[in-house]
């Protein structure tokens, strides 16, 4: 089945994608944004998702965060935004015939916010305990450590929200001469499924968001410099289980590659079959929660593995998986292993594009950071073409890079670990 | 040398070292030694029990050659030792025990 997407490009420089779904009872709209924080330096850390918290304090016709949500849920529809480290986007789905109003929320948040001085104040203190909430759950916080020692000293290693010394200090005038930069339309892409008016929409756009045409320059990410030795980085916690993260650098977004890279990522660690459940947890009962992910950027990436761990398996757990990780460098996987990795990486996108916000972020996304857009049907014949030998190589590829480890746990030393992955 | 030094290197006809039996004998004596650090830390075990016993059993498995038969066996035990000198915590020596006891496991020698 062909795509029904389509581009349009706007005035201004932004564009508008769109995927008639018309057999569906809801419409949803995303506004994408490249930036993130990837692009903030030391003292602007947090600000891309600062911005995004006070865009929902309240805009000029829509005075406080109430309003907003009033507008939206009084519909019955769902509105939220989320800021990533290369781009940050607002969304909302709404019952069909309430697009055109989903669509005004949404503009009426990115351009005209008030921004109101108290508001800054309150926010910076729901922030800062964001910041410290995240760091009492381990198995999130063990992540961020282990993406400092993957990206050391550049931002794609620092958390999204930034830190407590960078949040407490962040100005208002900060906030504003940073929307302003980046809030602009060469930077936009927005996006839409569901049952709509594909003609209507794009009246709605095009007479309905007032941002700033002209590029800025300053949307510059700098390439993150690379890793010469494994290193590991423990936090002393009395907590009962030990949480360790291991990982390696590996493909961005960009490389044809990366659908390999997803399948050695199925194999190794997605779900209740994949070699590190089977071996880790049920046949050496190890750990309770063991898996493996990635995270690609445009020009970097990494493969990561997540054990949660009695203390006193820790090493044993991260000598497994480390194992499982090697023996993949070595062997080629089996058929009917590739076969089942292949089905469940497709069964998961279409699941992913069962949504009209489903359809409407894979759609922006796409056009955003990739510059084309894919059909699933595309997706699809990409990962079938993946071989065995494939997954070998980016497998060598990742092991070959020096491996670092991030732990949380009640360890008063390292030196253990460090023997573990040779650091 | 201790009786028990040369009574660990049993030799085949040929010179080689016997297959199978010793890596039993070692990962047996890291179960030992494993158990005892739990013993120490659930403080259920021998009122007796003192760091210089956890110690000894740790230098019973340094003794056996085949730990240096698997990488990083040998140097496991030997963080474990340095643990237990230092005074560092029961569940810390034993993290570094089962260590080595996962090592000689992925080295097919457990």
């Amino acid at each position: 089945m062909a795509s029904a997407h389509r581009v349009h490009s706007l005035p201004g420089g932004a564009r508008f994608v769109v995927e008639p779904m018309p057999e569906r009872l809801s419409a949803s709209a995303v506004l994408m944004f490249a930036g993130g924080s990837r692009l903030e330096d030391d003292r602007l850390a947090g600000v891309s998702h600062f911005i995004e918290h006070l865009y929902f304090k309240g805009t000029k016709t829509r005075p406080t965060s109430k309003e907003i949500a009033d507008a939206i849920e009084g519909v019955g529809g769902f509105i939220n935004a989320s800021t990533d480290k290369e781009l940050t986007a607002y969304w909302t789905r709404v019952p069909s015939e309430h697009m055109r109003l989903g669509l005004d929320v949404l503009f009426d948040l990115v351009a005209n916010s008030r921004l109101d001085p108290a508001d800054v104040e309150r926010e910076r203190g729901v922030i800062l305990e964001e910041l410290r909430m995240y760091q009492d759950q381990p198995q999130d916080y063990v992540q961020n450590l282990l993406e400092e020692l993957i990206w050391p000293g550049h931002p794609l290693g620092r958390d999204i929200a930034g830190t407590e010394e960078s949040v407490s200090r962040l100005t208002r005038d900060d906030i504003l001469e940073y929307a302003d930069a980046h809030y602009r339309l060469p930077n936009l892409v927005v996006g839409a499924a569901g049952s709509l008016d594909e003609a209507a929409m794009i009246d709605a756009v095009r007479t309905g968001l007032v941002l700033r045409a002209e590029p800025d320059g300053s949307l510059v990410a700098a390439a993150p410099a690379p890793l010469e030795r494994p290193r590991v980085l423990v936090r002393r916690r009395e907590t009962e289980q030990a949480h360790i993260c291991i990982g390696a650098r590996s493909l961005s977004y960009m490389h044809p590659d990366r659908y390999a890279l997803d399948l050695l990522n199925t194999v190794l660690g997605e779900g209740m079959s994949s070699r590190l459940f089977l071996n880790i947890r049920e046949r050496l009962g190890l750990a309770y929660d063991v898996h493996s992910f990635t995270q690609k950027h445009r020009d970097t990436g990494y493969l990561g593995i997540y054990i949660g761990v009695d203390p006193k398996k820790a090493v044993d757990a991260v000598n497994a998986a480390v194992s499982e990780l090697r023996g993949l460098a070595e062997t080629e996987v089996l058929p009917d292993e590739l076969a089942r990795a292949k089905e469940f990486t497709k069964g998961r996108l279409r699941l992913e594009l069962e949504t009209t916000n489903g359809v409407a972020f894979w759609l922006t996304y796409q056009e955003l950071l990739l510059g084309e857009i894919k059909t699933i049907e595309e997706e699809v014949a990409l990962v079938e073409a993946v071989t065995a030998g494939d997954v070998m190589r980016i497998a060598r590829d990742v092991v070959s890079g020096p491996i670092q480890m991030s732990v949380i746990g009640p360890f008063g030393r390292d030196s253990a670990f460090r023997l573990a992955i040779g650091a | 040398m201790s009786s028990s030094g040369r009574g660990s290197r049993k030799r085949t006809h040929n010179g080689g070292s016997v297959a199978g039996r010793e890596p039993h004998v070692a990962a047996d004596r890291i179960r030992r030694a494993i158990a005892l650090v739990n013993s120490l830390a659930d403080e259920a075990g021998d009122e007796e029990l003192t760091p210089s016993e956890i110690a000894e059993a740790i230098r019973d498995c340094l003794e056996l050659d085949e730990v240096d038969r698997v990488p990083n066996v040998r140097r496991y035990l030997g963080e474990a030792l340095d643990a237990v000198s230092d005074g560092m915590p029961a569940d810390f020596v034993a993290m570094t025990l089962y260590a080595a006891l996962g090592a000689l496991r992925e080295g097919g020698a457990g």
